[in-house]
């Protein structure tokens, strides 16, 4: 999905994006089938839907040193097993306010519905999340960078 | 105003099978089992002083004991832990019968309660609640910046001594995720932020009752209590509950819900 690796510096931000099966790791692959253009500083994350995300992972992402996370799934009323993005929905109002209480950016985490169909809304959203993340920095929280590889 | 002996006695004639209240160990209070009503143990028991997660330890006596009937001694904060734990199925409340402790007017002040009396007093007089927000209103003046050092510096004090897990009243899974290896590292003290602290006050949302042991019992002081409480006011303000209050309305991050509850939320977000 992207052109990158050999020209990666410290000073890059990183996100992870996990991305439903369903709808929105259809609609980054319709991203790239259609040759939209989108900046490659992210690092997916294939799940079967995003209600199976726990918010432990996305503070161990945080913790492991992404600048930000990104949840994206299905449109509510769209998911593929009815309800599991509600459960999505309701986890990151919690998530979102309690990493504001602990000091971390609220921007740094961010949940957008994407379609199987949203190839041209999947590049924004990486568009503008980037650009958000680049204009906060590296996360406060990376130290273990040289660690996590890929 | 009866006495609590008294009222041993009583429930015990009434067919429960025991009752679990405090009683006096050569000067330190202890929680024990009284089952006879003629026992010369009654002459010990003590109605304040000291409190223990009642609530957890009634999850394993009722599931040492099917069939058996208890009553209970509680605290507001004991009848909280009780009501949310018998949502989340780890206590069966028709086989408990709960006797009302007000707390002092002290001790409601001491512990920063919000609510220092259950829904039915046998014992006591109702204190005023006296809800401690000083630590929260201060983080919240803090920068962003100046509020993740705050955090860090009161988590590096962590001795991972698991105090707080151990004497909590909502902590009852057998897997717990503080001893899973990919989420918090073994053999690293203090536990590396926000991996540890941080998954505990996420699964205290929407099932902490506010009772304040954890804070009682860390020996490093971390104000774990101010965490937590934060975490139940965003759970209030966004997905309007509160744990241990109504006994027929469940956690909403335990329960799917249905799609208005979800295109409200996402309105008003």
């Amino acid at each position: 999905m992207a052109e990158e690796s050999a020209t990666r510096n410290e000073d890059d931000i990183r996100i992870l994006a996990f991305l439903c099966n369903w709808c929105s790791y259809a609609g980054a692959d319709l991203a790239g089938v259609s040759r939209l253009q989108y900046p490659a500083k992210v690092l997916d994350v294939r799940v079967m839907c995003t209600g199976t995300i726990s918010p432990y992972f996305v503070i161990k992402a945080f913790q492991e040193g992404m600048d930000g996370v990104l949840i994206a799934g299905c449109h509510i009323g769209d998911c593929h097993y009815l309800k599991g993005n509600y459960m999505t929905a309701k986890r990151f109002q919690v998530l979102r306010e309690a990493l504001k209480f602990l000091g971390i950016e609220e921007g740094r985490l961010r949940l957008e519905w994407v379609s199987a169909a949203e190839g041209e809304k999947y590049a924004e959203v990486i568009r503008s999340f980037t650009e958000e993340i680049e204009k906060l920095g590296p996360s406060p929280l990376r130290r273990k960078r040289a660690e996590v590889g890929a | 105003m009866s006495d609590l002996k008294d009222l041993v006695r009583e429930k015990l004639k009434d067919g429960v099978d025991a009752f679990l209240c405090l009683k006096d160990e050569e000067g330190t209070l202890l929680p024990a089992l009284i089952t006879d009503a003629d026992s010369p143990e009654l002459e010990l028991v003590e109605a304040g002083g000291a409190r223990y997660p009642m609530g957890k330890i009634l999850i394993d006596l009722l599931r040492e004991y099917p069939g058996k009937r208890f009553a209970v001694l509680v605290r507001g904060c004991d009848e909280r832990a009780l009501v949310e734990l018998s949502k989340l199925e780890q206590v069966d409340l028709d086989r408990l019968v709960m006797v009302g402790l007000a707390c002092t007017a002290e001790e409601a002040r001491a512990c920063g309660c919000t609510r220092p009396y259950p829904s039915e007093i046998a014992l006591g007089e109702k204190a005023e609640a006296a809800p401690g927000r000083e630590t929260i209103e201060e983080v919240e003046a803090l920068s962003e910046a100046e509020r993740l050092r705050w955090w860090k510096e009161q988590f590096s004090r962590c001795i991972k001594c698991y105090g707080c897990r151990n004497v909590c009243p909502m902590c009852f899974c057998k897997d717990c995720a503080l001893e899973n290896p990919h989420l918090v590292e073994p053999g690293v003290i203090p536990p590396e932020f926000p991996s540890f602290h941080v998954i505990r006050a996420l699964d205290m949302t929407g099932r902490c009752v506010d009772c304040g042991l954890c804070e009682e019992a860390c020996p490093a002081d971390i104000p774990l209590r101010s965490l937590y409480r934060k975490m139940q006011e965003i759970m209030e303000e966004k997905l309007g509950y509160r744990a241990g209050e109504s006994p027929d309305e469940k956690s909403p991050l335990s329960f799917l819900g249905s799609e208005q509850d979800i295109e409200k939320l996402e309105r008003e977000q």
